[in-house]
């Protein structure tokens, strides 16, 4: 339990920031998700196990507290979770942290966890299933992609274990 | 056997993981609706609401000078507005009394702060200052100086979760303006659009959408947008009308509660129909 509290602390000061400040940057409605990228980022660090089980978490306390449909982030949370896993591979860790693959991961997961939590929060699917697709999943990972680019200059570059 | 079974397990563990917490997701999926589950919601955010609180109250100070500006400016409109309007309401008192007919229903305004606003593509809520011991109580509708905002979902002692228009969970009863034509009106996740009108009805660009005296939600009229324009579908005898809501989710932060559930008014109604019989 203990290796869990110190991201579920982060996930309450990022979700204050999530819930307050990153509003005013939304653009068409879309905005970037900064749980996601702690959620990649713990991930990397740790392993597979350990990242679904953090995506649970981390989705269950945002349905809980957001009042979305309970359920509909702990799917998609988790199941980033189990993507972003499988780029915990000790030899490489430190490069995908460190260096421009942690946006694209963050871009994987982050188009993975925006479908998913639409498909599962939506009543009706009856629109073009692309379209839906893109407008869903690609275009609020991109722009969470964007802001881990910003988030990767503030990452400690030596002390990740 | 038991090697086998140590094997399988060391092999595929994750998927067995993944599998498990898929299944728990999906069956906290389907228990939304229990009282538990709403009291631990209740306590959850009513509990997180009061740290959002304070992070909101630094900005609403730095965009209080802006704001005094843009009120100030809609203060002058809203005077210009009155003095037609109580010409009109004389009028209206004087044809009133000649018809003998009631005076409507006057509406409690709770007022209310937005703490914080949860963002998506589909489920859009917001968090309001003002719960229980407001006299706030769920499905009561949420409104500023522009239109509605969205309807109360769940409330704590002193915060409430609001869906807002842009939730593919609420779905209301809207009639246009002008022409009186009712329709049923959603998020698609893109656009708020009134849907399955006949392409018959008379619905133009430019038309105002209130909420519908049928809506067992909310029947007062309340602004909700303007007509953007008419898909026209090749296929088929309806139209799907998109519709642009008056209220900027992303810049609204005072709130008013009208303080009615209409629904169960509305059920008191047919309740003491029923008893009389």
């Amino acid at each position: 339990m203990r290796p869990y509290i110190l991201p579920v602390i982060y996930f309450f000061l990022v979700l204050l920031l999530q819930t307050t400040v990153v509003n005013l940057i939304s653009i068409s409605n879309i905005v970037p998700d900064l749980i996601l990228i702690l959620l990649v980022f713990y991930t990397i660090r740790n392993n597979q196990i350990y990242g679904m089980i953090l995506g649970f978490i981390f989705g269950f306390l945002f349905d809980i507290i957001t009042g979305s449909l309970l359920g509909s982030s702990i799917i998609s949370k988790t199941i980033s979770g189990f993507t972003a896993g499988y780029f915990s591979n000790e030899n490489k860790r430190e490069t995908y942290l460190n260096s421009y693959a942690f946006p694209l991961i963050v871009l994987l997961c982050g188009i993975i966890d925006s479908f998913v939590y639409s498909f599962f929060s939506s009543s009706n699917l009856d629109s073009n299933f692309i379209l839906h697709m893109v407008q869903q999943g690609i275009f609020p990972g991109i722009y969470t992609a964007a802001i881990s680019v910003i988030v990767l200059f503030f990452m400690p570059k030596r002390s990740i274990r | 056997m038991f090697r086998f079974l140590s094997n399988i397990w060391n092999n595929y563990k994750e998927y067995f993981i993944l599998v498990f917490l898929l299944i728990l997701g999906l069956i906290l999926l389907s228990s939304n609706q229990k009282s538990g589950i709403k009291k631990v919601r209740a306590i959850a955010f009513g509990t997180f609401a009061s740290a959002t609180s304070l992070i909101t109250d630094v900005f609403s100070v730095a965009e209080l000078k802006s704001d005094n500006t843009r009120l100030r400016e809609k203060n002058a409109e809203l005077m210009l507005q009155m003095n037609k309007l109580r010409e009109f309401g004389i009028e209206n008192e004087e044809l009133k009394g000649l018809l003998k007919l009631k005076d409507t229903v006057k509406y409690p305004l709770i007022p209310a702060k937005i703490v914080s606003k949860s963002f998506s593509t589909s489920q859009n809520t917001i968090t309001i200052l003002g719960g229980n011991s407001d006299g706030i109580k769920p499905g009561m509708p949420v409104i500023n100086d522009q239109g509605l905002l969205g309807i109360i979902y769940s409330t704590s002692d002193d915060f409430s979760i609001a869906r807002t228009l842009r939730n593919r969970d609420l779905k209301l009863t809207v009639k246009d303006e002008r022409s009186r034509i009712d329709g049923i009106m959603k998020w698609n996740g893109e656009d708020l659009v009134m849907v399955d009108v006949p392409k018959t009805f008379d619905i133009k660009p430019g038309d105002r959408i209130l909420t519908s005296e049928l809506s067992s939600l909310i029947s007062v009229p309340i602004p909700i947008g303007m007509v953007m324009e008419l898909s026209k579908m090749d296929i088929g005898i309806f139209n799907e009308v998109r519709v642009k809501p008056f209220v900027n989710f992303s810049k609204a932060e005072n709130v008013y509660v009208i303080g009615i559930v209409e629904s169960k008014q509305k059920n008191q109604l047919e309740l003491n129909f029923f008893n009389r019989k």
